[in-house]
């Protein structure tokens, strides 16, 4: 594998560590006021809540989004990490391995996650609080999730420009990787911050649940 | 770059937005603009834009958007999006018209009753980001008339309705006075230093709800509570100051109103019905003079009246018997969590009680509270189109009187009752006590 | 819409040619050593090896033969198979899996000598 593959994937580790810094030392030096409210307890209870299928009411207000959403999270983590592809070449350079995932079913679930994807910009097109709040980057956002799916796919079954896909493959995961701490995608840091301070004001000050 | 486009509909105004519109200079915007998202913030405000992946999760929960048959631009996001994404966009350089919408938004589409944290997957504080949109328009000069002359009311005589002393102290006597005849030694003591405690509400309850004073001062008499009211300024618990964005008059409320109990030396605060006092003591105020929780133990009327009935102190003589519902106010259900109590009470009072849906935290909110009906007459109309869920909700349940344990509530759900012609009568909870509870004559033992 | 049929025709035709050239019998590694290959052997032309000039003769390149985790120079193992050292899981006698075996063996001298595939696919042809 070459460089830019570590290169991208320190960018993201490091990138999301840095970020994750920084926010906690801005707390330190401008609210840290809101750490005397922060309670690992209370955070957790909100965090596992909200990771708990169709427990929060908002979840089920909106089922078919929210287990769309949902599974498309999960597999967005395990297919690459489970991919038997992959798997091989971390094994070529680190002579680590684990169990890989069955490939038919790995390619039935990254049709999946394509599907997620388009019923994603299929809601931001047609549902009209959705689409009022969407801008260009959101399209954007959700084609960088996209390509390295729709590469790896075509790559996996060898359709056309094989070299080129697999080449496209790379890029588009690579740059996917360094574009995480620089963007939104970046709520997988913040996201459980917000929740858990929410929750802990919920449940340690004003003693309500937050879901 | 479709739906980026910010949508104007014309809305109502009043002279205060409209005159302090006509004062602002484009420099002075971008200054106060920039100077509150940038200085007065920190991370957590940065977390909440970055964070936001515009899903429209929370649209379904404000009663705002579901009133208007989801109108996409009172979704809670879309509130964010058209007042704090444009000015971070745009470096704070926004138009008049962009500032008159967002006036607009912050305090009369958005009761800050924080249900929508509830509703986004990630906790976003949307109610904090409104209340900062207000805090620009306070620094601009440009908020509402009638909320900004109770703020100016505050400021002069720390009390929301310009009671003077001395009509304070009148309106009590005369209380005590017509409840002597009533029930025997009968006191609404004043200043008493060293009692368990200060009894305290909002200043609409002097100016033109005296009666709720008087059934607190019979609920006292009647459980044998060592209590008292403050005769000087701090009396208050309202705090108008904190959903205008007038921080520094915010935290000299909560100051005098701390201070006062300090100076009576008591052993806790027992406030009225009010939702936003409550928000404000127990929640808010006391953030403002750096105390993580307040300096006292401050305790809601519905906890209150939840410890006198289980603890016996007071008694129910013969249970209310009209079908009656339950409204959970934001800042004492979301705010505090005393929903439960609240139906432990109801269930003690009244014997034929129907659940309204959705309840507890989840309940659909007053349409009033967070400084919204306090921007008065000119935008009442629309403050009725924009909660006709409640109104539904209501309707629901068939009930013949709705409890509301929170002024702001009151307010807003009789307007919606008569709006929408609901026959429906609000009370208090303590109304509710008054009427149901064992008067008896208290004699201290000789 | 002219442009759109231009594209469509190119696609197709790179669609087809792909097929075009997958047809006929190509010489591949066998795949017995492996209990469940999830993947066809990849395609391997031992004349062409053979014949290129930067491997010549030297056929312990790939038959090459260890001992106690040394090279043996100028020893070949022809008549061995690859799994009779290297076995599906790196053990303590051989560090180098026998999937590892192929991939390294194949890939390494593909990129010193800048010819020769190196990607999944381009050996892992689909059947």
């Amino acid at each position: 594998m070459g460089p830019m593959v570590w290169i991208s994937a320190l960018i993201c580790i490091f990138g999301l560590l840095v970020k994750f810094i920084l926010i906690i030392k801005e707390v330190y030096e401008k609210e840290r006021y809101l750490l005397s409210y922060i309670t690992v307890r209370h955070s957790l209870r909100s965090i596992i809540a909200w990771l708990i299928p169709f427990y929060p009411r908002s979840t089920r207000m909106r089922p078919v989004y929210y287990g769309i959403s949902y599974l498309f999270h999960v597999l967005l983590f395990l297919l690459p990490v489970f991919l038997m592809s992959h798997i091989v070449l971390i094994n070529e350079s680190f002579n680590l391995s684990w169990p890989a995932m069955n490939d038919t079913a790995a390619d039935i679930l990254t049709i999946g996650v394509i599907f997620a994807l388009v019923f994603f910009v299929l809601r931001r097109r047609f549902i009209p609080d959705v689409r009022f709040l969407t801008s260009f980057m959101d399209y954007i956002l959700i084609l960088m999730v996209l390509l390295p799916f729709v590469t790896g796919f075509l790559a996996y079954h060898q359709v056309i420009l094989y070299k080129w896909i697999v080449i496209a493959h790379v890029l588009s995961g690579e740059v996917l990787l360094i574009v995480i701490p620089f963007s939104r995608f970046s709520h997988m840091i913040t996201a459980p911050l917000t929740r858990a301070y929410t929750g802990s004001e919920f449940g340690n000050i004003r003693h309500a649940r937050d879901w | 770059m479709s739906g980026n486009e910010t949508i104007s509909i014309e809305k109502s105004t009043d002279d205060a937005v409209e005159n302090g519109l006509s004062r602002l200079t484009p420099q002075r915007v971008s200054h106060v603009i920039n100077q509150v998202l940038h200085q007065e913030t920190g991370a957590r405000f940065k977390a909440y834009v970055d964070t936001c992946m515009r899903c429209g999760l929370c649209s379904d929960a404000c009663s705002y958007f579901l009133s208007n048959d989801r109108d996409p631009s009172f979704s809670p996001a879309a509130k964010v999006k058209q007042t704090i994404w444009e000015m971070l966009a745009k470096k704070g350089k926004v138009s008049k018209d962009f500032l008159r919408r967002a006036v607009h938004i912050a305090h009369l589409e958005c009761n800050v009753c924080r249900r929508c944290s509830m509703y986004c997957p990630f906790g976003i504080d949307i109610a904090y980001m409104m209340l900062l949109v207000r805090r620009i328009c306070h620094k601009l000069e440009i908020t509402p008339q009638y909320i900004q002359d109770t703020v100016n009311s505050h400021s002069v005589t720390m009390n929301q309705m310009w009671v003077k002393e001395d009509e304070w102290i009148d309106t009590l006597q005369w209380q005590e006075e017509d409840g002597r005849e009533e029930f025997e030694d009968l006191r609404i003591p004043l200043d008493k230093q060293g009692v368990d405690i200060m009894y305290s509400v909002i200043a609409p309850e002097p100016k033109f709800q005296a009666g709720l004073i008087y059934q607190a001062a019979v609920i006292m008499h009647a459980a044998g509570m060592n209590w008292t009211m403050p005769a000087s300024p701090g009396w208050d618990n309202s705090n108008m100051a904190m959903f205008t964005g007038d921080n520094e008059i915010s935290g000299r409320i909560a100051r005098t109103f701390f201070e006062s109990a300090a100076r009576l030396n008591v052993k806790r605060i027992v406030m009225g019905e009010c939702g936003h006092a409550f928000r404000s003591t127990y929640d808010v105020g006391n953030r403002a003079l750096s105390w993580a929780m307040p300096p006292f133990e401050v305790v809601h009327a519905i906890e209150f009246y939840h410890e006198l009935l289980t603890a016996g102190r007071i008694s129910i003589k013969k249970k209310f018997t009209k079908r009656v519902t339950l409204h959970d106010p934001c800042n004492v259900s979301r705010g505090r969590g005393l929903h439960n109590m609240a139906r432990k009470i109801v269930n003690m009072t009244c014997s034929n009680f129907t659940e309204m849906t959705p309840n507890k935290e989840h309940n659909l909110c007053c349409g009033a509270g967070g400084g919204v009906v306090n921007c008065g007459p000119p935008y009442k109309k629309e403050r009725m189109v924009n909660n006709r869920v409640k109104a539904e909700q209501l309707a629901a349940t068939g009930a013949e009187v709705l409890i509301a344990p929170c002024h702001n509530c009151h307010s807003g759900l009789e307007d919606i009752i008569h709006h929408y012609k609901l026959n429906m009568e609000v009370k208090f909870l303590g109304d509710i006590l008054f009427e149901t509870m064992e008067k008896k004559i208290y004699r201290p033992e000789e | 819409m002219k442009q759109w049929k231009i594209l469509m025709m190119f696609i197709l035709a790179l669609a087809t040619s792909g097929i075009a050239f997958s047809q006929g019998e190509q010489e591949r590694l066998n795949t017995l050593a492996f209990e469940m290959p999830r993947r066809p052997g990849a395609v391997f032309s031992h004349d062409d090896h053979t014949q290129t000039t930067e491997i010549s003769d030297d056929c312990a390149i790939c038959h090459h033969v260890y001992a106690n985790k040394t090279l043996v120079p100028d020893e070949s193992s022809e008549d061995n198979a690859c799994s009779d050292c290297h076995s599906l899981q790196p053990d303590r006698k051989n560090s180098i899996s026998l999937v590892n075996a192929f991939h390294k063996r194949c890939k390494e001298c593909h990129y010193d000598l800048g010819k020769g595939p190196v990607l999944c696919g381009e050996c892992h042809i689909k059947k």
